[in-house]
């Protein structure tokens, strides 16, 4: 029997490997050139920004950093950054238990309506969002909950990031039950085996659902756009929009520096977990 | 239908680790060639060099009168069967035989009509529109021989193709492929096969010759018979044959005009056409004897000699008795009618039990090399 | 313990009141709010079929709208699932540093729909941004990317075709799962490299294409922060997308119930081309599925 690794480097061995590596390599380059730029610009002073395509500063400043941390609102970006992260820290424990719990009702469970429901939340993947937003805009509004957090944060507790739920539910199928079966032999109830058992083996999905809703819930914008009017309880997102927003003349180098600023989260819990979650993105959707 | 011939060919991996080394070899036209060893062995390896699968790092490999190292499968006239058949999933059984001849341009009735063909000498004109996930595993193995019929290739490669399969299925498919080569040669299109296997009872049943491999290198070409008769050294003769050989290590030694074997503290004489050509041997040896050369009762020109029993398994027919000379474990195998006494017997007992040393092999104790040969 | 129905059904609870709650009413709300006109300030009024009446034969700017979005989704989501297959397939070999190739473009999918990339955008494709520095370098003029409505487009399209990471990823899975010895059979059977890729490779993972086809087009239509911060949804309207213009009538004129009909109408469109989609994948998807026996 042979190994894919012999037969591919038959494949390689005529064809030629270098010219993969070059294509690859440019296109990173090209992909990722604006990301570098923009890391370059945060230091460089705002003529150069807008004079020289290589993103290597010729001097290091770090005044764009300074004035673009102050703002010229009465805030700092620490305010901002606190409250993005007010908001993303709850969201993200609100929804792994609750995306848990109902994963764990439908990789393992038999009720009533499991079909309807599962089609529902499929379908809800492919629903064009935008059409519920007017409606629980009126419904929070009903409950008082405008400017605040909590129309960012209480939906998610009821697992309605059906995307998380349907990648939990696709590992959890991948999971042979025998060590559950071992525990209810051993008189474990649902949410003992769930607690010991289960979401130990979850956890690489689990990190998954963390770094992505951290990353999306920090980016999020539509949702603070429409809830959120009191400066003070910005999160960086509007922030950020701020900065360019009121006038013509806008203090390029200082947005610039912030944005790099505002990508730090992300992209650190990005390369923190990238093997873990990017293996769970491509699972979910080859299953499907 | 072509002549093969492999010359001082090897394969060495980039890592500088050698998987074949200095592998000579003719196939016959229209022959039956088996490639057989333990896993390891680089069978499938230097079947995927003939294919074109494989680079081929040092030594020549010629189809026909053509050098074909440097060529691309296609361009080699051979045909694969796959271990795990390799249909297309999306092709119909009729396309996934069309497939090849369609890139290569042939006219459409040409196809169809090779490909009715090979459905016909593999009797599945019923499966031609069905899809590989709707065939069984012996019927989607067929079309994976089709499609090499189809080809008309000048080698037919097959990878393990009955490794797959249920034992079963794997002995009538044996059957059904030999039969088709057979025919095949007969009816004026003989077929030049290179077939690979780990299963002994496949290469002896299906083989007009062995090619018999460890570790990359060529311990004997020869046809099965002359490899049970004759094996070239201690590694086929294990290999070879089921029960394995018993192989162990004896102790060579004069006695009286000839020589005798030492074998778990018995003294064996050897008959007269053994001990001849090893006269000026002595010391350490491998003796080797089938199980199907001891018997239970006694036979012309046999040795007696005392042994206790182990333990018995039935098969039926025969019996695989378990036994000891000594601290020296044999195996033998004993038609069942021909028990005798064995057959009240029970665990611990003594028996005596008749070695047809006329049948024995002995080996050298460091090379494994027959020493008869 | 898992035949419970009832233990099941408390799990599954939060799942559906969500749903209730959260999706489904909306949904239904949001639908009757499309025949009334509301403001906030006075109470809903019903006005049946008004507002889709004007959306219909009234509204130049939802024609427009349209249009834009359409195109939009037409160059972004081939774009984007093209180029997400392309690089998958050239990442597929033995190869060192996949992983780095694999995050390399797979960040940008991740950080794509943050503000500070259309941020970045808005500031790469201004007039002397980055992008016209480095054609001039290579000689050609620069373009007003933001104020010239026929180029404007590009940049929101190429902003989504930036991010196909998340799409690729899924390909290469896919791709991965495609037996060696389908291919080894065909390189027997003389199939050119080439060859390879279209009657074997894409043909086997039809169901992931679709997939990625019907993900992307929905994420396409919903588009809203590109659009938004890189071009406002101008110039001339040439980037306004039905996301800006929902939004706007939503919450900026607070014209509730118009804005209800326009989701409505872009929920009958992606609902549409889905539900296309979905009829059409019979004649070209192919799933390799489990064994069947006759």
């Amino acid at each position: 029997m042979t190994s894919s690794t012999e037969t591919l480097v038959l494949n390689r061995e005529r064809g030629r490997p270098w010219l993969r590596y070059l294509a690859l390599g440019l296109v990173a380059l090209v992909m990722l050139y604006p990301l570098l730029w923009l890391v370059g610009a945060s230091f460089k002073s705002n003529g150069e920004i807008f004079s020289e395509i290589g993103f290597w500063p010729s001097r290091f400043e770090l005044g764009a950093y300074a004035k673009g941390w102050k703002t010229s609102t009465e805030y700092t970006f620490a305010t901002y950054f606190l409250n993005s992260f007010l908001i993303t820290i709850p969201r993200i424990i609100v929804t792994v238990i609750s995306c848990v719990l109902v994963a764990y009702a439908f990789a393992r469970f038999e009720f009533w309506g499991k079909k309807l429901l599962f089609s529902v939340m499929v379908g809800t993947m492919m629903l064009p969002l935008i059409v519920l937003r007017l409606p629980q805009y009126l419904m929070f509004r009903e409950l008082g909950w405008l400017d605040s957090y909590l129309p960012l944060i209480v939906p998610s507790a009821f697992a309605t990031d059906t995307f998380f739920v349907f990648m939990l539910v696709q590992f959890l199928r991948g999971i042979p039950r025998d060590m559950e079966e071992a525990a209810q032999i051993d008189g474990c109830n649902a949410l003992q085996l769930l607690w010991h058992i289960i979401v130990p083996l979850l956890k690489p999905a689990i990190i998954s659902v963390i770094v992505f809703q951290f990353i999306w819930t920090m980016n999020d914008f539509m949702g603070p756009l429409i809830y959120l009017a009191s400066v003070e309880k910005y999160p960086v997102s509007l922030a950020l929009k701020m900065s360019i927003g009121a006038t013509e003349e806008v203090e390029w180098a200082n947005v610039i520096a912030i944005s790099v600023v505002a990508l730090i989260p992300s992209v650190t819990v990005f390369f923190m977990a990238q093997k873990h979650f990017i293996e769970g993105a491509s699972s979910s959707g080859i299953k499907g | 239908m072509a002549h093969l011939s492999l010359k001082k060919i090897e394969k060495v991996y980039a890592n500088g680790f050698k998987a074949v080394h200095g592998v000579d070899l003719e196939v016959r036209d229209g022959e039956f060639m088996v490639f057989v060893g333990p896993s390891g062995c680089a069978k499938s390896t230097l079947l995927r060099m003939i294919a074109g699968l494989e680079s081929i790092t040092g030594g020549d490999l010629h189809i026909g009168a053509r050098r074909v190292n440097e060529l691309a499968p296609k361009q080699r006239g051979i045909a694969m069967v796959f271990q795990n058949y390799a249909l297309y999933p999306h092709m119909t059984v009729y396309e996934n035989l069309a497939f090849g001849l369609k890139l290569a341009g042939t006219p459409k009735t040409e196809v169809a009509q090779r490909v009715r063909h090979a459905a016909q000498l593999l009797e599945m004109e019923h499966l031609l529109e069905r899809y590989p996930k709707q065939l069984s595993g012996g019927q989607a193995q067929r079309v994976a021989v089709g499609r090499a019929i189809v080809k008309k290739p000048e080698v037919f490669l097959f990878d393990e193709p009955l490794s797959n399969l249920d034992a079963k299925l794997r002995a009538s498919m044996r059957v059904r492929l030999t039969e088709l080569h057979r025919n095949l040669r007969e009816s004026g299109q003989p077929a030049t096969v290179v077939y690979v296997t780990h299963d002994q009872v496949e290469a002896m049943t299906m083989g007009e010759r062995i090619c018999v491999l460890k570790e990359g290198v060529i311990q004997q070409v020869d046809t099965p018979t002359a490899l049970y008769d004759h094996p070239a050294n201690a590694f086929v003769a294990s290999f070879i044959g089921s029960p394995e050989m018993n192989i162990h290590e004896a102790q060579l030694q004069p006695q009286g005009e000839g020589l005798a074997v030492v074998l778990g503290g018995q003294v064996l004489p050897l008959p007269a056409a053994k001990a001849q050509p090893l006269r000026s041997r002595s010391g350490a040896v491998k003796f080797g004897l089938r199980p199907e050369h001891v018997t239970a009762l006694p036979r012309e020109g046999s040795l007696a000699v005392p042994c206790s029993l182990r333990f018995v398994e039935h098969m039926g027919s025969e019996v695989f008795v378990h036994f000891s000379i000594g601290e020296t474990a044999m195996t033998a195998r004993v038609p069942a009618d021909q028990l005798g006494e064995l057959a009240g017997k029970t665990r611990g007992a003594a028996h005596v039990f008749h070695l047809q040393l006329e049948r024995c092999h002995l080996f050298d104790a460091e090379t494994g090399a027959n020493l008869l040969l | 313990m898992y035949e419970n129905k009832r233990l099941g059904f408390l799990f599954v609870l939060p799942f559906v009141l969500g749903v209730l709650l959260f999706k489904l009413f909306p949904f239904v709300a949001s639908f009757a709010l499309s025949f009334s006109q509301y403001d906030l300030i006075d109470p809903p009024e019903f006005v049946g079929l008004a507002n889709y009446q004007e959306l219909a034969t009234g509204d130049p700017l939802f024609r427009k709208s349209l249009g834009v979005t359409l195109l939009f989704a037409a160059l972004a989501v081939p774009l984007r699932v093209g180029f997400a297959l392309f690089i998958a397939h050239v990442l597929n070999f033995k190869m060192r540093g996949i992983n780095f190739f694999r995050a390399a473009f797979y960040l940008p999918s991740i950080l794509g729909g943050s503000i500070a990339v259309a941020v970045l955008w808005r500031f790469i494709f201004s007039k002397n941004g980055l992008v016209n520095l480095l054609l001039s370098h290579i000689g050609i003029e620069p373009i007003a990317w933001l104020a010239d409505e026929h180029y404007s487009m590009w940049t929101i399209v190429l902003l989504f075709t930036w991010q196909f990471g998340s799409a690729m990823v899924i390909f290469l899975a896919a791709l991965q799962n495609v037996s060696v010895s389908l291919y080894e059979a065909a390189e027997c059977d003389g199939a050119s490299k080439f060859q390879q890729f279209w009657r074997i490779t894409v043909p086997l993972i039809t169901p992931v294409i679709f997939f990625n086809l019907i993900m992307q087009m929905v994420h396409a239509f919903q588009e809203f922060n590109g659009p938004y911060l890189i071009t406002e949804g101008g110039p001339l309207s040439s980037t306004y997308v039905l996301a800006l213009y929902i939004y706007d009538q939503s919450f900026r004129f607070f014209n509730l119930g118009y804005g209800a009909a326009l989701s409505w109408v872009l929920f009958a469109l992606v609902g549409g081309l889905s539900a296309f989609s979905f009829w059409s994948s019979k004649y070209w998807v192919f799933y390799a599925g489990e064994k069947e026996r006759k």
